[in-house]
Formats: structure tokens, sequence, C-alpha cells
């Protein structure tokens, strides 16, 4: 597996970019990944869905479905697809350090 | 090779992007006859096997030449139909629900000329690459998956044994002389893409061991309650494990008595590998129908619980296939599917007459429904 160091911070991702270890995401992560995915700067609207991701994910060792991301965040999904081009899957759980989704996607 | 862009940007990824515009419409593409005759056709006829004629109301007619193909093509034989297709159909042609491509012309002179170019062209080994036919009661395309081409759950492969089934058949492909059309269909593991479940004959990978637990990773790469949710017998529970340093893990335990290898926590959970050289193979099933004619629509019921993969030509399972093919056209009768037929006639005389083995592996155990499935009746045949 690769590994990435940015800001002098080691990060070992899969293939697809997502970290494959949730406890080595801090800050610079997000730094970090935002230009692949079409992120210019990270706003408070970035972070409100991501730290919930992350607290979500804490909680109930799972990523939120995107109903409950919708209705907690108060951000409509395509508010969610404005903020992050690859949608929640692809670009924001993969910033907040979350598993990569599985099943037939 | 060197980067080409194609005007993309990554810089700015949403700079003139282009979305949800969906498919072209149909009608752009229609040959001119069907775009005139659209809605107001009169009649059809099975010409030969393979080949078709529609009689509009104004009395224009449409030739169809159905033609195999093997469904994953390269470019260079697309290519090759689009050059059939300007040669003889002005350029147009479809594809139908199966993956069969379909040259239409509007005259018999065309007709001819069309025939005699398809049959004509071969692959380097051999092959037909337009074989015409799969129409009326016979046997056409196999609908199938990805396998071992594309697939990381599979418990067998899609194209090779589809090439072993349909060469095997091949003449049913040609012929129109079974009791109705026959159906089959292929998946390469019991996520059943495409049509197994309602097909005359499906084909479906199956595993025959429990999954492994990468226990290093399964706390990392999943979502562990996804994982025991996506358990259909609950024989996944989370659990602890000790590491070597003396801390505790987050991990997975199976009970494996409780496991039949569904394999549907590997898709939710890569750290859970279940393929298996050995224990993998096949389970054939047969006697469903999507259709109303006649009788309901009805799902395929499993009659052989296990075959296994026998790359690349698949031995055992094409013969117990061409077994079922040649009992069912011997003995239903005519419009019969194969699984009005076994109904009809019982599935004790349905096993004994294709001589198939049949296992307790057949009995359903899944739920309260089981139960329907069991014989609550003296009626039988010795």
């Amino acid at each position: 597996m690769a590994s990435i160091t940015y800001k002098g911070h080691e990060f070992e991702v899969d293939e697809d970019g997502f970290l494959l270890r949730f406890d080595d995401w801090n800050p610079d992560w997000m730094e970090y990944v935002k230009d692949s995915e079409g992120i210019t700067d990270i706003t408070p609207d970035h972070q409100k869905i991501l730290d919930f991701l992350q607290d979500y994910y804490r909680k109930n060792g799972i990523a939120p479905m995107v109903r409950i991301l919708s209705k907690n965040t108060g951000f409509k999904l395509k508010e969610v697809y404005e903020l992050f081009p690859s949608g929640p899957g692809k670009g924001a759980c993969k910033m907040s350090g979350l598993p990569k989704p599985t099943g037939c996607v | 090779m060197a980067f080409i862009s194609s005007g993309y940007d990554p810089s700015s990824p949403m700079k003139n992007r282009i979305t949800d515009i969906g498919p072209r419409k149909y009608s752009e593409f229609y040959p001119p006859f069907i775009a005139k005759n659209k809605g107001k056709w009169a009649y059809h006829e099975i010409l030969e096997p393979g080949v078709l004629v529609h009689v509009g109301e104004s009395g224009d007619k449409v030739y169809t030449v159905r033609c195999g193909t093997a469904r994953l093509m390269s470019i260079t034989l697309i290519r090759e139909m689009c050059d059939i297709a300007d040669k003889h159909c002005s350029g147009y042609l479809r594809f139908t629900t199966r993956s069969n491509v379909e040259f239409m012309v509007d005259s018999e002179d065309k007709l001819k000329a069309l025939k005699s170019d398809l049959a004509a062209r071969k692959f380097a080994g051999g092959s037909y690459k337009f074989p015409i036919g799969g129409t009326g009661a016979g046997i056409t395309n196999i609908i199938h998956t990805q396998g071992w081409v594309h697939c990381h759950t599979p418990a067998t492969d899609a194209s090779g044994p589809v090439k072993a089934v349909m060469d095997e058949v091949f003449a049913d492909f040609q012929q129109m002389r079974l009791p109705a059309p026959l159906r089959i269909s292929l998946a390469c593991c019991i996520n059943m893409c495409g049509a197994v479940h309602c097909s005359d004959i499906g084909i479906v990978g199956i595993h025959r061991k429990p999954p492994m637990i990468d226990t290093d990773w399964v706390d990392q790469l999943c979502e562990i309650p996804l994982a025991v949710a996506s358990c259909p017998t609950a024989a996944v529970r989370p659990t602890k494990i000790d590491r070597a340093d003396g801390t505790k893990m987050n991990s997975i335990a199976i009970k494996n008595e409780r496991c039949m290898y569904c394999g549907n926590c590997y898709t939710m959970c890569p750290a859970l590998p279940i393929s298996d050289k050995e224990g993998d193979g096949m389970a054939i099933m047969v006697g469903g129908k999507v259709s109303n004619r006649i009788s309901m629509p009805k799902f395929s019921k499993v009659v052989v619980a296990y075959i296994p993969n026998e790359p690349p030509r698949w031995p055992s399972m094409t013969k117990v296939i061409k077994k079922i093919v040649e009992v069912y056209a011997a003995n239903a009768n005519k419009y019969e599917r194969l699984g009005e037929w076994a109904e009809r006639i019982g599935w004790e005389r349905f096993f004994s007459l294709t001589g198939l083995k049949f296992t307790h592996h057949l009995i359903d155990d899944f739920r309260d429904p089981a139960y329907y499935t069991w014989r609550q009746s003296t009626q039988f045949k010795f």
C-alpha cells in the first residue's frame, strides 16, 4: 500500500486515496485531499459535514446514510454535492478519514 | 503513452462541466422504415432461425437478422458491426435485451446479401463472428456477468462457462426444435446479477467454505455493523481479540456452523475474503420464467447443488446442461416452458428422467418459507 507524506505527516492510503486507518486522520489530511476532490477552500459548511461524519462514525461504527447526513446537517443532497463535487461517499467520507464505502457502488 | 488532454482541466474540475443530459433519444437512431411504421405494425413472422419479418399496416416490410455476440467485445468487433451496418443497413443496427445484435433491411435482396455476408465471417480461431439465430423455440444468448474478468466477489467465471455452454448447445441457437424458448443465464456469485433466478436454466457460482478473517484490518477497512447486518443467517458478530502487545482490538467472529458461504459480508467488508479454488463451483437451477404466458412467472429452483469449477471448458457443467435440455426437448409439450413441464410431471419425475441426483442440499431450509416447499400431501409418484 502507498503512503503519502504531507506537511510532515505520513498517511497510509489505498489505491482510491482513502485512509487505511481512521486514527491516522488529522486536519492536514483534509488539506491534502481537497485538491484531488475539486475543493478550493474548506469552509465552515464543509467542516460541519466532516465533523458530523466523524462523530457519527465514532459513535456508531458506520458512515451515516445520506438521509441522516442531510437531516442532521441541514444540507440537501444537492448542497452536499455543491460542497463536495465527488459526493458524500467519495468526497466527504474520504476527507473525514472514514473507511472506503463498500457494496455494489 | 504521452498524456493527451480531452480539454478537461483538473485544476478547476467543475468548469464547463456537462451533467444530467441522460442517454441519447432512441428515435435518433431509428432506421427510416422503423421511424415511418412505428406503432403501426400489423404482424410478424419468423422466416427461418434468426430471421424475422415485420409487416406494417402500409405493407412495408422490415427483415431482421439476429446474430449471437459474446457480449464482452472489442471496439474492433464493434467497428466490424458498424461496417456491416454501413454496407447493408444504411448504418443502423440494434442490440437485444439478451445482447444479440440485430441488423435490419427492407428488402429480400438486401436480406440475402446480408445473411451470406454475416455467415461467412469468422475469427482466426474458427468461431463464427456473427452466427445467425436466437429466435423462436430455441436457445438464444446467455445472459451473464463479469466473472474473473472484472468482479471481486465471483465464485466462478462468466465468459468462459458461457462460451463452453453455447458451444455445447450451438445447434439449438440455430434451430427451433424445442417445445418453447429456453433461456439460460449465468451469474458468478449469488448476488445473481442478471436473470439466473428467473431463467429456464440458471448457472450460479457458489462458495463452500466460510470467509477468512483478516483480523489486522477488519476494524480499519470495514464498518463492522454493516458486516454484521449483511449476514442472512446472523452468523457474523462483533468481537474483541487480544493483540500480541496485550491490548484489545475490534474484530469479527463468524459461527461457521451458521455460515452458508453467501459472501455478502465480503461484499461489505474487504477483510473477509471468501473465494477458494477447490471450494468454489457452480449450482444449477431450472424452471424459472418471466413471461405471463399460460402460467405466472416462476423462480428457478436449485436442482444441482454443486459442480466444481473446471476451467477452461467446464465439461461436467456443460454435460448437465445438455442433459437437461435434451430430456426437456424429448418430454415437454408444445409451448411448455421447462418450469411448467417439471411442475406438471412432478419434480420427482424431473429428477428420475434427467438422472440428476437428489441431495439434501436441495431441500429448502431458509426460514419459515422453507416449510412451503416441502410436500404436505400424499400425492407422489414412486
